[in-house]
């Protein structure tokens, strides 16, 4: 325990590996055809349709829904035959305008509805969901709203409780755990919604928590310091709650990790998510608030 | 132990206890009443038992009356029984708890249990051309509650227990209904604009469609979409050569056995309209002298000449046609002229058919165009398999935490378990408290303070653990981690509470309801860490002859 890993010292590698998996993951993204908006900000309509003749198909419901130019995925266990229909207003000719689109839309929905109904025998729709355009409009602005105003108060606090330092560094921090996260999202093609969106917020909050355990660390110790640099601070410190982070990290995928093995459906992409950004989360506090922190104290003194 | 600690043992016992009782009706045994009717055959029996065959429920008879019990009973499984055949009226019996307390049960979200999610949205600008001027944010409001309380009356009608219908600032309606299993119908219940007319009938040109239309569609079976209509009517008015002025539309009826509203002939009408809905003040089913079921109803101070008008002289004999959505739904005889603005509708209606009527006539008096605008219906199926597979995993998730801690804490463990344990407790005390709908963002929120909880523990331990390395005694690191971990758990938490808080008061539905949880999942992990497990460890602490400290 008395040992202090020096952990800054792969600072460089640390970051520069991290916008290397970032700029991978985003150029996957699009290259796969850019991020995938769920009809809740895209606006659309979207159905989960369980069918009786098991020889159907993601390739064949795409075909006989050709006219809707829909997405098709099959969903659950293999033997319940459901899949998730969705049509997105950017996808359809009728989006020009806004009224005629809450019109003429909710009447399509109706055709690919009775479409579907034509070509397959036995379909039983298990859910259905309509969002119009200006509910999208409506919601992706208050998304945004809602990040920017937490982010905003959570660093006037850091920076009201702490130093400007961390508030700097705990908030630069956080901005690369959004661009991580929804760039994952983006090449796992996972579909951008409320519930992502809940999952994305979820992850912020255990960063910034994980991040501020090392910060008040930092302090603490930054406090006590004798003769050795505000570096080896950082590196006792990270050392110091190493343990705490690793238990708390562990037990936390832990439980995700189950919701995503046996928590179903709904919770599927959900809980991918938040396995994914647990772990960058964990790794964005030691490597980027802790050096985005350092650098801001040299800058300071530099001036 | 100091008198100070005898009293917070008994605060905290008197909490604990107050908490369980809290959360009986969430997690206890539910209760439904089902009454059937006096006409319910064996079958229809058979039917409810076997929708409630499987293992968990247990149910119980006597006379007419069926008591279905079972720790999962939702507002959604209400609705769908409500509906089978045979069934008279369905409730869900209240806890104790929730009589005598101020408890209410936890519902869970349509995502969870099933049932369909509106949102309206209101289109003043008919408003604000009738009146000639912009309206201000006040009156908005104003008309959306207005609207507000219609489609409550209109949801209420349609036989659907515990809907939630809430205003979406100033101009949205959100509306939830659980367990819906048709949501076609209810949207054309709740959907429906209101542009309801009253057109004069043009008696000698009916009979002449009339003629046509049993000549020509005799034997066919009308189809079965609303467009093909508008070709036939286009047709028949063709056909009989009919004046510009006039218009052919179909009357409408509501078929007996199915319930759907159904075209039944065509009816001319002239172009012209004499009254609009919004003209009517109010409409109610009353019995007249002879004891025959009337639609009693007031125009509006307008209204009245226009009414006056409609039904002067020349007009005695003829018909007005009701016209609701182009469906002309009514069309009574005029007797006389009406000028004091109220007047009755007789014609042998049947109680049913009267209160139809009314209906249709208050719902051309809402004000204001409604849109949906965002619409979502989960299956009950589906929303049954996630919240199986969201509590199994859950539970599977604390369990593994809980063996994880006392493998790595001992004793210690032991106590952060319990601890864990009163944090649930509390958080869905505190949830039944407000109210609460859990949603799937919302177990999002939940687990995400279980996290943090467990982390506030590991953070206490580490600090004692700190302490007692550098040789302080059993007392002394028990104090010291605790003061130590206080600001630094403080701290972290309440940047997320911020969080919580921003996403509450500007979030909307789901995302509220993960704010919710988080943010009550969160004081409550402090309340536990900071106060109740210090006060253990503090008891712990009394023990003098204690050498080691299994942490």
């Amino acid at each position: 325990m008395e040992k202090t890993i020096k952990f800054l010292k792969y600072k460089y590698i640390a970051i520069g590996g991290y916008w290397a998996v970032v700029i991978m993951l985003l150029a996957g993204t699009f290259i796969n055809g850019g991020f995938n908006y769920g009809i809740d900000f895209a606006g659309g309509y979207k159905i989960i349709a369980k069918f009786q003749d098991s020889s159907v198909s993601e390739g064949v419901i795409r075909k006989a829904l050709n006219d809707f130019n829909p997405t098709v995925q099959k969903i659950g266990e293999e033997s319940k035959n459901q899949y998730i229909i969705t049509t997105k207003l950017e996808n359809t000719a009728v989006a020009s305008s806004k009224d005629s689109a809450d019109q003429t839309s909710n009447s399509k929905y109706d055709m690919l509805k009775k479409t579907l109904n034509e070509k397959f025998t036995g379909v039983s729709i298990q859910s259905e969901e309509t969002v119009g355009p200006a509910i999208g409009d409506y919601l992706r602005k208050s998304a945004w709203k809602l990040t920017f105003m937490a982010v905003l108060l959570m660093s006037i606090y850091l920076a009201f409780r702490f130093e400007v330092k961390y508030a700097v560094g705990g908030m630069i921090s956080l901005f690369h755990d959004m661009i991580m996260s929804v760039a994952f999202c983006g090449i796992m093609g996972i579909e951008i919604n409320v519930q992502i969106l809940a999952a994305l917020l979820t992850l912020y909050g255990y960063s910034i928590n994980d991040t501020i355990v090392i910060f008040d660390r930092i302090r603490e110790t930054d406090q006590l310091r004798a003769k050795t640099t505000f570096e080896d601070v950082i590196n006792k410190a990270i050392t110091q709650t190493l343990t705490r982070t690793l238990l708390t990290g562990v037990t936390t995928l832990f439980a995700v990790l189950v919701l995503f093995l046996i928590g179903g459906e709904a919770l599927h992409e959900f809980s991918l998510v938040l396995l994914f950004g647990i772990i960058a989360g964990t790794f964005s506090s030691i490597y980027i608030a802790s050096p985005i922190t350092l650098w801001w104290e040299k800058w300071r003194a530099a001036k | 132990m100091t008198k100070g600690m005898v009293y917070k043992s008994i605060f905290i016992l008197l909490l604990i206890t107050f908490s369980v009782l809290l959360i009986l009706p969430t997690v206890g045994t539910k209760k439904m009443e089902i009454r059937l009717t006096d006409s319910v055959t064996a079958q229809d029996i058979e039917t409810i038992n076997k929708r409630f065959s499987s293992g968990s429920y247990k149910l119980e008879m006597n006379d007419k009356i069926i008591i279905v019990s079972g720790t999962n009973i939702t507002d959604a499984i209400m609705n769908e029984v409500k509906i089978y055949t045979g069934v008279a009226d369905v409730k869900l019996l209240k806890h104790w708890v929730e009589t005598y307390f101020l408890a209410k049960k936890i519902n869970l979200g349509l995502d969870l249990q099933g049932g369909m999610y509106l949102v309206l949205q209101a289109n003043f600008e008919g408003i604000q051309a009738k009146l000639g001027r912009e309206l201000t944010e006040k009156d908005k409001n104003e008309i959306t509650q207005q609207a507000l309380e219609l489609l409550r009356n209109r949801i209420d009608k349609f036989g659907v227990s515990e809907p939630s219908i809430r205003p979406r600032g100033n101009d949205a309606i959100e509306i939830q209904l659980p367990g819906v299993k048709d949501p076609s119908g209810v949207k054309k219940a709740i959907g429906t604009t209101g542009s309801l007319e009253y057109r004069l009938v043009d008696d000698k040109y009916t009979a002449m469609a009339s003629a046509w239309f049993a000549q020509n569609y005799k034997d066919k079976k009308l189809p079965e979409s609303q467009d093909e209509y508008k070709g036939i009517l286009l047709e028949i008015s063709k056909a009989i050569s009919l004046p510009d002025t006039l218009e052919t539309l179909f009357f409408y009826n509501r078929n007996k056995d199915t319930g759907a509203v159904v075209p039944e002939y065509p009816i001319v009408l002239q172009k012209e309209i004499s009254l609009n809905g919004t003209d009517i003040q109010e409409a109610t089913v009353d019995r007249d002298e002879y004891g025959q079921v009337v639609v009693v109803f007031k125009t509006t101070a307008d209204g009245a000449a226009k009414f006056a008008k409609a039904t002067s002289e020349p007009n005695h004999g003829k018909k007005l046609a009701i016209v609701l959505d182009n469906k002309v739904r009514n069309a009574p005889n005029i007797k006389e002229t009406i000028a004091s603005g109220s007047g009755n509708i007789s014609g042998g209606f049947a109680y049913e058919e009267a209160l139809t009527l009314a209906r249709i006539i208050k719902e051309g008096a809402l004000p204001v165009d409604l849109r949906i605008v965002e619409e979502r219906t989960v299956g009950p199926s589906l929303g049954q398999d996630s919240i199986e597979s969201g509590v199994k995993a859950f539970a599977v998730g604390i369990i593994g935490i809980m063996v994880f801690a006392i493998g790595y804490y001992r004793m210690g463990g032991v106590f952060a378990n319990l601890g864990l344990i009163l944090n649930m407790i509390f958080t869905v005390a505190i949830l039944s408290l407000l109210g609460f709908t859990l949603t799937v963002p919302g177990i999002a929120g939940f687990l995400l303070s279980v996290a943090m909880a467990v982390d506030a523990n590991v953070i206490i331990y580490e600090r004692i653990k700190e302490e007692l390395k550098k040789g302080k005694s059993i007392r002394i690191a028990i104090e010291n981690g605790f003061d130590r971990a206080f600001w630094t758990i403080f701290d972290s938490n309440l940047t997320t509470i911020l969080a919580a808080f921003i996403l509450f008061q500007y979030g909307t539905g789901p995302i509220k309801g993960f704010a919710v949880t988080l943010f009550v999942g969160i004081i409550v992990s402090m309340f536990v860490a900071l106060y109740l497990t210090r006060f253990v460890y503090e008891l712990l602490a009394l023990n003098k002859k204690m050498k080691k400290l299994s942490i």
